[in-house]
């Protein structure tokens, strides 16, 4: 039982990283970004890269990460999608791309099988009888404090409220002057982050694969329908409520059922309450 | 919109090209690359009809090539009926899927239609997985009886298949349905305003393109005498999609060419092993920046536009 | 005579914001009427409602003694019920013709073999015969409004219903336009329902004129009659003067109806 609520916590507070940066995108910019997934997987491999091959303190290298990989969302949004962006179809493909590419990169340079990334904490902790691993921990406190630290930063800055007033009404924004292509990379930039910082908190115990963003991707995508497409609270109501039936699933019924959970979760929203359970109405 | 005699001459050389290709190439290896491609025609084709007409991205056609695919499966392999019988039920029990994910999603405006699509397909993928007493897990089912032993004859046996299709296709979408479709992507509000039911004719466009999709699953099941989950896989999906736009999106028979092409590309670039994937990222990333209506139909156009 | 369009009681709500209140008149066959009211009383938000874009929470719109509630918006007009939008929509990367053809191939006027010639009758009619091979995305906007009531004609409506149809428009462009809708009415026996901001030829088209404010009837009555009440120059007239300088030409213009 405390098993399944402080596993379930873990996880919930890693998807809502994911999703949020998700679905920031998609409500500023419209853009449904399936390059998502690498974010998270180029935050693990480039902190493993820096620590073992160029032997930076793992702090620095987990800060440097970050940003490096918010700079290439950055530079993604730029050069690729922007030009592309009047098409729905063509952003997805362009985003696909790059996901492609970036699995083919990571292949190419570290190979198929699994590396390991040290812990930024070691040891473990028991729990109400139950042991649970130090860095799950982290990455629990951590996806916590990224969370609070993004919602104070749309609420009290004029970035923060910039990014909302788009997300809400882009022509309107517009008209009031708010410069929406460069709001656009600041948000790139910005949900790219949150996914490489998610990438590096669960690098330690999760299997670092190239293919290791496609998973994330898939749940993100579910979070962000069942909250409703744009909406940040509704993102990390999506991803406790994904986070914990998967982890129930998992301990009571098998792993294969709750992969199963999030595509199921998708299908029921979109035909009982399209748009979500926290956003804008769909249909008119 | 009507065809010229340049097209009619144009698509009788690629029937001629289509019908001599084995017969000069020979090998049973390339013949079965063919029937393959063939097979990601109809794919193609059926995903242009319905997404390429409407504008209604579908990023879930594997659930209907899957669908039909597991519908033959599961008739031969398990209850041992006669695999002619698999290419009757295939695009019924496609049809039968459309008309489940079509009618919640499809008055949805936005993303929501390719999302649902998109999750329908890869939850009937964890499904075949999870009760793989009948579906035969991981592996799938084996040992589908072939249609035709002679692998030439199947070839064209698909070939038939695929031509029909689009013909069948191509003539609607000539016809005022097609008028339709194509308002339907320009602005749904005039549609209404226009007295048109666009839900109607966007589920049964589905149907349509549906029925198509699982017939090919069907064929494709019984060349390779074997079905498996990645039959409903996003990536085949993708696959289809980036088909369609370097064929050319909306004009049906562009699809087949770039189905064609595509299939054959890979199968080329297979020495390549491990930059083959590099290779179809960067056509890609090029045909969006440089070519976005396309390859193949913008090309024929421009032909069409010199001769006459 | 009977009406064709009796609307009582009608309502509709978004959120906190009451939008139409209670709107209630009768339309007789033949007649035209103009909705008058400022920005925001609820004339667009009325037209989505009689036409099914939007449904309405209490009331009844009865047309030709039947009731469209809960109608789709492609039934209403097949029930004889056209519509303009405000901003023009066309079908974006279609000819011309096409974008006409569209809507003769609604059920209630569909014949087969003779869309063509019938929707190049219907361009030839507003005056855009020899623009019906380009595509639409190239025609300029005063056409655009008149390929928007060659459509709503398409579907042989016995009710027109034109949101701003003058909006956007220079004033060498409102004249023709303004003839073209006043022989539909004269010539074909159309009737019409016009939402309308440019006063001078609004009160120079309408028989009849229902003005509009917060949602709600202010009063109905003949254009002469309504620039009068003492609710329409508050409400309408009266801020009209903000926006357009020149109160001596509303007033000159509402004296001649």
């Amino acid at each position: 039982m405390v098993q399944i609520l402080v596993y379930g916590a873990v996880i919930s507070a890693i998807y809502a990283m994911l999703a949020v940066g998700f679905t920031l995108i998609f409500g500023v910019a419209r853009i449904l970004n399936l390059a998502h997934g690498s974010f998270y997987a180029l935050g693990a491999y480039t902190v493993y890269a820096l620590t073992t091959n160029a032997n930076v303190p793992l702090w620095l290298a987990a800060i440097l990460t970050v940003l490096l990989v918010a700079a290439f969302g950055v530079g993604v949004e730029r050069v690729l999608v922007r030009p592309l962006r009047r098409s729905m179809l063509a952003v997805l493909l362009i985003t696909l791309a790059v996901s492609l590419m970036v699995e083919q990169v990571l292949l190419l340079t570290f190979g198929s099988e699994a590396r390991n990334v040290p812990s930024l904490v070691s040891g473990t902790y028991h729990f109400a009888g139950v042991d649970i691993g130090a860095q799950r921990v982290l990455a629990l406190v951590g996806g916590v404090v990224i969370l609070v630290g993004l919602w104070l930063f749309m609420q009290h800055t004029r970035l923060g409220s910039a990014i909302l007033a788009i997300s809400q009404d882009a022509e309107a924004a517009q008209y009031m002057g708010i410069p929406s292509d460069r709001i656009y990379s600041i948000v790139m930039g910005l949900s790219a982050g949150i996914a490489a910082a998610a990438g590096i908190l669960v690098a330690p115990f999760q299997s670092v694969i190239p293919s290791m963003g496609l998973l994330p991707l898939v749940k993100a995508f579910a979070i962000v329908v069942v909250g409703g497409l744009g909406s940040i609270p509704g993102s990390i109501v999506g991803a406790l409520l994904l986070g914990y039936s998967e982890t129930i699933i998992a301990f009571k019924v098998s792993i294969e059922w709750s992969q199963i959970v999030s595509v199921a979760a998708v299908l029921l929203t979109l035909i009982l309450r399209p748009a979500g359970f926290f956003g804008k109405r769909a249909a008119f | 919109m009507m065809m010229s005699r340049i097209d009619w001459i144009g698509a009788l050389a690629a029937l001629c090209g289509l019908i001599a290709a084995p017969l000069l190439l020979g090998s049973t290896y390339i013949i079965g690359i063919l029937t393959v491609a063939l097979c990601f025609g109809m794919w193609a084709a059926s995903w242009d009809f319905m997404s390429g007409l409407t504008g209604r991205e579908n990023f879930g056609h594997s659930l209907f090539i899957g669908a039909g695919a597991y519908t033959a499966g599961f008739l031969n392999v398990n209850f041992g009926i006669v695999p002619w019988w698999s290419l009757v039920a295939a695009p019924i029990v496609a049809v039968m899927f459309s008309l489940v994910i079509g009618f919640p999603t499809l008055r949805l405006k936005g993303p929501y239609f390719a999302l649902a699509m998109l999750s329908a397909a890869t939850m009937m993928q964890s499904i075949t997985v999870i009760f793989s007493t009948y579906t035969g897990g991981q592996d799938g089912l084996n040992g589908l009886d072939p249609i035709l032993y002679s692998q030439l004859d199947y070839y064209y046996l698909v070939l038939g298949f695929l031509v029909a299709s689009v013909c069948l296709l191509k003539v609607i979408a000539n016809s005022s349905w097609g008028t339709l479709l194509r308002a339907i992507r320009g602005d749904e509000a005039s549609c209404q305003a226009a007295g048109i039911n666009v839900t109607f004719y966007k589920i049964a466009s589905l149907m349509i393109s549906a029925a198509v999709a699982g017939l090919g699953g069907a064929l494709y099941a019984h060349y390779q005498l074997q079905v498996g989950p990645d039959l409903f896989t996003v990536i085949l999906s993708i696959n289809i999609i980036i088909m369609v736009y370097v064929g050319g999106m909306g004009s049906i028979y562009g699809p087949v060419g770039g189905a064609i092409l595509l299939s054959v590309l890979t199968e080329a670039l297979r020495g390549l092993s491990e930059y083959r994937l590099w290779v179809y990222t960067l056509v890609l990333i090029f045909i969006l920046f440089f070519m976005p209506n396309g390859l193949i139909a913008p090309l024929w156009r421009r032909l069409r536009s010199i001769t006459s | 005579m009977n009406a064709l369009l009796t609307v009582e009681g009608l309502n509709k709500r978004f959120g906190g914001l009451h939008a139409v209140k209670d709107v209630s008149f009768t339309l007789k066959p033949g007649s035209f009427t103009g909705v008058l009211g400022p920005n925001g009383a609820g004339k667009t938000t009325m037209f989505n409602l009689l036409t099914g874009f939007i449904p309405f929470d209490t009331g009844t719109v009865q047309f030709e003694g039947q009731s469209l509630a809960g109608l789709a918006p492609y039934q209403i007009v097949n029930r004889g019920v056209a519509r303009t939008f405000q901003l023009a929509r066309p079908f974006i990367g279609m000819s011309v013709l096409e974008n006409v053809e569209v809507p003769c191939l609604a059920p209630r006027v569909r014949e087969l073999g003779k869309t063509r010639t019938r929707a190049q009758a219907l361009l030839d009619q507003v005056g855009l015969g020899d623009k019906a091979n380009l595509p639409v995305d190239v025609l300029p906007y005063g056409d655009l409004r008149r390929l928007e009531i060659a459509r709503a004609l398409a579907t042989r409506p016995k009710l027109l219903l034109l949101d701003e149809p003058f909006a956007g428009l220079g004033s060498s462009e409102i004249e023709p336009l303004a003839d073209l809708i006043r022989s539909l009415h004269r010539s074909e026996g159309l009737t019409i329902l016009i939402i309308e901001h440019k006063l001078r030829e609004f009160m120079q088209l309408v028989q009849e004129v229902i003005a509009m404010d917060f949602g709600e009837v202010v009063t109905i009555g003949e254009p002469a009659v309504i620039v009068r009440h003492p609710r329409v120059i508050d409400a309408y007239i009266g801020r009209m003067e903000i926006d357009e300088p020149t109160p001596q030409t509303v007033g000159a213009s509402v004296g001649t109806p």
